[in-house]
């Protein structure tokens, strides 16, 4: 692109900084993804999706600030960035507001988010940072080079495992051991990760988790014999998903939807409202322009000038893949019920507003590597 | 190290990244083919769980078809009610453990202390009744499948139970509510509590069977012609579909599709109406003779159709008691009643027969070629035979069987028996011949066979002796015949022999009055035709019975109508004699004879045959004649024409058709294997 010579305009020099793949796929499923939140929650345009469409501007606001950064502000910002987060996350149990028996929000006025999901991205920054500064460091003390990344992920997952939200516990961990996969590690301490983290999960199966929470594997793997009381969702979610057919049953004719059998409609089960109601066809082209958008930032990745940028590229996508591959496998039930979000389609301010800065992280680096093409 | 580098070199990573793009697609790759498969592969079968989910069906009742008498007057209707419903599987909303997600609804049976709730708002009657209506819903709520159902648990309201469910009703929840029923009203109560019979909820057993696709709760036919008459009266249930969200309430715009996929309704059929043979009014003046009398039953029908005209059984509870709770102890007093009101006893009981028998063994008699009708026996009031005494009612001298039939002799008959002229066989010939040992074919209420002796029968039972045979002779020993089966037999007297087989149903029609079946007088073709002589033979001692000064219903006749009748005092058997302590508190003496009268009228052209009975009623021709002459000469003065029964003064026999009034005229001689035509 160099060779069309550097754009005149300060409108042309805009249009050439954006990544016009991202923005594009960002909008149209952001698009879809209000579309589908407003037939979930009663076609009124009205509360809950006014609500979130504000959410949604703050973030674009946010996405627009972060990719007007440079990246390497991101690496300075990191650590502050983090000690900030886990500052937060430290004052929730506090001055927490209290939903649902959990204490996850923190308040300010009528304002109310989770630190939590913010926890995500900076946590992704932080580990970037570290693995970009310690990653290709040669030597043999393996074991204390993985000890300071683990620390740096589980302060944060203890305070959001207490809080109770394993499902977000559950995916910082995810996230970080993508980014842990792409540090050169070896085969060796993959395998090593992997039986710690199995262990770990026994140990909690064992003595931390919840009835509820255990009682859901069983669900998951016989829904119908729990069909009128904790298997309930996962088969109605799974009717909505088989009633919407080839091509669907059009916005907000899904009966599934709008007579209400579905629960969670627009938080857990957006998706399930999405196939019924655009079929396989919207739902398949919904789930390509998610691989689309994750495959343009591992692109990112392997054009980015430096490790730092690497792996924010790698963590942003981690972060998409992990959220979708939870949540729509939740709903196909081939992974039991978790409240793992769908970026964009859940209804939630605090998720959305992360997500549309890790987008904008991804506009951020995109820029650097034209920058430096 | 904490400084960016400029172009770091990172190919390096180059193949984890292209490693974990792989594993990316891969992923969504599986995603995607899990769509496929339930949207494209499976999508109808979720489909069609879609539309379970939303279609609710709804039952519409079919209002029960009406029975009504000959004049078209209604005897079985249906009124407006209203029943209680409980769903005993409720869906109800509940904090879920998970603090993350808001309420769910589950479903949850109903507890104990909420049916103890429901329980305090309705009147029961006793302690058992209250024990019924808790069983049925602990049943329902044990029932996974159709506890989710609303259920019937108490029809017919009364206004005090409504108004204390509609103000407690908020307060229960959804799972109690009133719905708008039809309840069975019988407005001629217990007049024709054995005709129409009663309808009632269906038994387990009923429901078990499968038979018919009754639901719980459903109310049936239980006995008379509801019962018998069950699948024409019942009508089809309707349907109707909508759409419902999911806490069950019908939405005001559902999407057009699920519009589309609702099953079509259809509109319920009503059942059919059943018009009776029955004459109300003679039925009512039948009911009204028996006033005085505690237990009896009465058939009176048309000769030549076998159409029943009145059929009358007292005692008799009225079936609209049967639509309300029963008390336990008001239930176990009428189960231990000697009066036995559960019992038809038109149909549903045998009795001796008494001497309305000797109908059947003057025929059989007549049979033998040896036997001279016009031979003189000389009764003495008794004949001993075995060493044994069988009396008679008192000395008649010498009698023949004319004579004998008209003063009821039976020592002339003991004679035949002795004679072998009626031997057990050939009085069971005539016997079945006339209708007798089989049920007659009406189809209410359970018919009772009756009882011909055999000699077969006899010598398996062990109890044959000749004394058997004298016994049977008069209609007594094993001799036993119900109140129907006497109709019929001298209904065919009176009609010239030939046995019809007898019907209460007249025509049924559908709702908007298309005819769906009518009856058509059915002779009895498998049954020989008595042979006419014989019959006239028959016939003429029967007109003397109530017009000869020396008959024993001479008493009784009527002034301007010639009624031909029996009268028959049956005596009680032994077990019926266990009866006596149980009756006696109430004033019946057991230790009476059953009274009987049958008879037809008028007897040049017989138009009723009527047969009254009356229960430990004594003599016949006092306890039960008047009660059939009231019913004949209501039936005959109603008539189209009253004054064409010729006035004639009494006491004066009247002429037969084609003979003088003579005795001495009927034809002599020899009569065995005479076929009607061949009469000289």
């Amino acid at each position: 692109m160099s060779q069309l010579g550097p754009p005149r305009t300060l409108l042309g020099r805009l249009a050439r900084a954006i990544d016009w793949v991202i923005v594009a796929l960002t909008l149209a499923i952001l698009a879809l993804a209000i579309i589908n939140l407003n037939s979930a929650s009663g076609s009124a345009w009205a509360g809950k999706v006014q609500t979130q469409i504000r959410w949604i501007g703050l973030g674009a606001a946010a996405a627009a600030l972060v990719a007007a950064l440079d990246y390497r502000v991101l690496y300075r910002l990191a650590y502050p960035a983090y000690a900030f987060g886990l500052g937060l996350l430290a004052l929730v149990p506090l001055v927490g507001v209290m939903r649902n028996d959990a204490r996850r929000w923190l308040g300010i006025g009528d304002f109310q988010f989770q630190p939590s999901e913010l926890m995500k991205v900076i946590l992704t920054l932080a580990l970037a940072r570290y693995l970009h500064d310690h990653g290709a460091a040669p030597g043999p003390r393996r074991l204390r080079r993985l000890l300071i990344p683990a620390a740096l992920v589980l302060a944060p997952v203890a305070f959001i495992i207490v809080q109770p939200d394993l499902s977000t516990s559950i995916l910082c961990i995810l996230v970080a051991t993508t980014l842990l996969a792409l540090a050169e590690l070896s085969l060796r301490e993959m395998v090593g990760i992997a039986l710690a983290g199995l262990t770990l999960f026994a140990l909690g199966w064992g003595f931390f988790m919840r009835n509820y929470q255990r009682s859901r594997i069983d669900v998951w793997l016989n829904p119908e014999a729990y069909a009128d009381n904790e298997g309930y969702q996962t088969i109605q979610a799974m009717i909505a998903v088989g009633d919407g057919g080839f091509l669907g049953r059009g916005v907000h004719q899904g009966t599934q939807n709008a007579l209400h059998f579905l629960p969670y409609r627009d938080t857990d089960f957006p998706f399930a409202v999405f196939a019924e109601e655009w079929g396989f066809f919207g739902a398949a082209m919904v789930l390509t322009m998610f691989l689309c958008l994750i495959l343009w930032s591992l692109n990112l990745a392997s054009q980015a000038r430096d490790r730092f940028a690497a792996h924010l590229c790698v963590g942003v996508a981690a972060l998409f893949l992990w959220h979708i591959v939870i949540n729509v496998g939740m709903v196909l039930q081939l992974l039991p019920v978790t409240g793992v979000t769908l970026p964009f389609f859940s209804l939630g301010g605090s998720n959305a507003l992360t997500m549309l800065i890790a987008v904008g992280i991804l506009l951020s680096v995109s820029r650097a590597r034209r920058a430096g093409a | 190290m904490s400084e960016l580098r400029k172009h770091e070199d990172l190919r390096v990573i180059l193949p984890r990244l292209q490693v974990m793009s792989l594993l990316g697609a891969l992923i969504f790759i599986a995603l995607q083919a899990r769509l496929c498969q339930l949207q494209i592969l499976e999508g109808e079968h979720y489909t069609r769980r879609a539309e379970r989910n939303f279609t609710d069906e709804t039952v519409v009742e079919a209002p029960r078809g009406r029975i009504f008498a000959s004049g078209g007057e209604q005897v079985a209707t249906n009124r407006p009610a209203y029943t209680l419903f409980v769903t005993p599987r409720p869906r109800i909303t509940v904090e879920s453990d998970d603090p993350k997600k808001p309420p769910v609804g589950v479903r949850q049976p109903l507890s104990d202390a909420q049916i103890d709730e429901v329980a305090a708002l309705i009147d029961f009657v006793d302690d058992a009744d209250r024990e019924a209506f808790i069983t049925a819903i602990h049943a329902g709520r044990a029932d996974e499948r159709s506890g989710i159902y609303p259920m019937p648990v108490r029809p017919n309201l009364s206004w005090q139970e409504y108004a204390r469910v509609q103000t407690r009703r908020a307060a229960l929840g959804d799972w109690l509510e009133i719905r708008e029923t039809a309840r069975r009203h019988y407005p001629r109560g217990d007049l024709t509590a054995f005709l129409t019979g009663y309808v009632g909820e269906i038994s387990q057993e009923g429901l078990a069977s499968g038979v018919g696709a009754y639901r719980p709760g459903d109310r049936v036919g239980k006995t008379g012609v509801e019962r018998q008459w069950e699948n024409y009266l019942r009508g089809r249930l309707g349907k109707r579909s909508r759409v419902v969200d999911v806490h069950g309430r019908g939405v005001a715009s559902p999407p057009a599709e699920a519009l589309a996929a609702l099953p079509p309704d259809e509109d319920p059929i009503p059942g059919q109406d059943i018009f009776l043979t029955i004459d109300l009014d003679l039925q009512r003046i039948a009911r009204e003779a028996f006033a005085d009398k505690p237990a009896g039953a009465l058939v009176a029908l048309e000769p030549a159709t076998g159409k029943i005209l009145a059929m009358v059984s007292v005692p008799a509870i009225d079936p609209n008691r049967w639509q309300q709770p029963i008390p336990r102890a008001e239930y176990l007093e009428w189960a231990q009643s000697p009066f036995k009101p559960f019992i038809d006893r038109t149909v549903q009981e045998h009795f001796f027969p008494g001497s309305t028998y000797k109908v059947v063994s003057a025929l059989a008699a007549l049979d033998d070629p040896t036997f001279d009708p016009a031979r003189e026996i000389t009764c003495d009031g008794f004949i001993k035979y075995g060493g044994r005494k069988f009396k008679c009612t008192h000395k008649h001298g010498p009698v023949d069987l004319h004579r004998a039939i008209v003063q009821s002799c039976n020592v002339y008959f003991y004679t035949l028996a002795i004679e072998d002229t009626l031997s057990l066989d050939r009085q069971e010939i005539f016997a079945r011949r006339t209708g007798l040992g089989e049920r007659s074919g009406l189809g209410i209420n359970s018919e009772a066979k009756g009882r011909i002796p055999t000699e077969a029968f006899e010598a398996r039972e062990g109890t044959y002796q000749r004394g058997v045979q004298l016994n049977s002779a008069i209609g007594q020993g094993n001799v036993n015949a119900t109140v129907l089966q006497v109709a019929v037999l001298y209904a065919a007297i009176a009609s010239g022999g030939q046995v019809m087989t007898p019907y209460l149903i007249d025509r049924i029609q559908t709702h908007d009055r298309r005819l769906v079946f009518a009856s058509a007088p059915q002779p009895r073709s498998d049954l020989d035709r008595i042979v006419a002589s014989d019959r006239n033979r028959v016939h003429a001692a029967l007109i003397g019975v109530v017009n000869d000064p020396a008959g024993t219903a001479y008493s009784q006749r009527l002034p301007n109508i010639t009624v031909a009748g029996k009268t028959g005092t049956a005596q009680v058997g032994a077990d019926d004699r266990r009866r006596l302590k149980a009756a006696q508190g109430i004033g019946w003496d057991t230790t009476q004879d059953h009274a009987w009268f049958a008879a037809y009228a008028p007897a040049e052209d017989p138009k009723i045959a009527v047969v009254a009975f009356v229960e430990h009623g004594g003599v016949g021709a006092d306890a039960a004649a008047p009660i059939a002459m009231r019913v004949i000469e209501h039936y005959l003065s109603r008539s189209a024409d009253p004054g064409s029964a010729p006035l004639r003064p009494p006491g004066v026999a009247p002429a037969l058709p084609g003979q003088r009034g003579d005795d001495s005229a009927l034809p002599r001689g020899q009569r065995l294997g005479q076929r009607p035509g061949a009469v000289p």
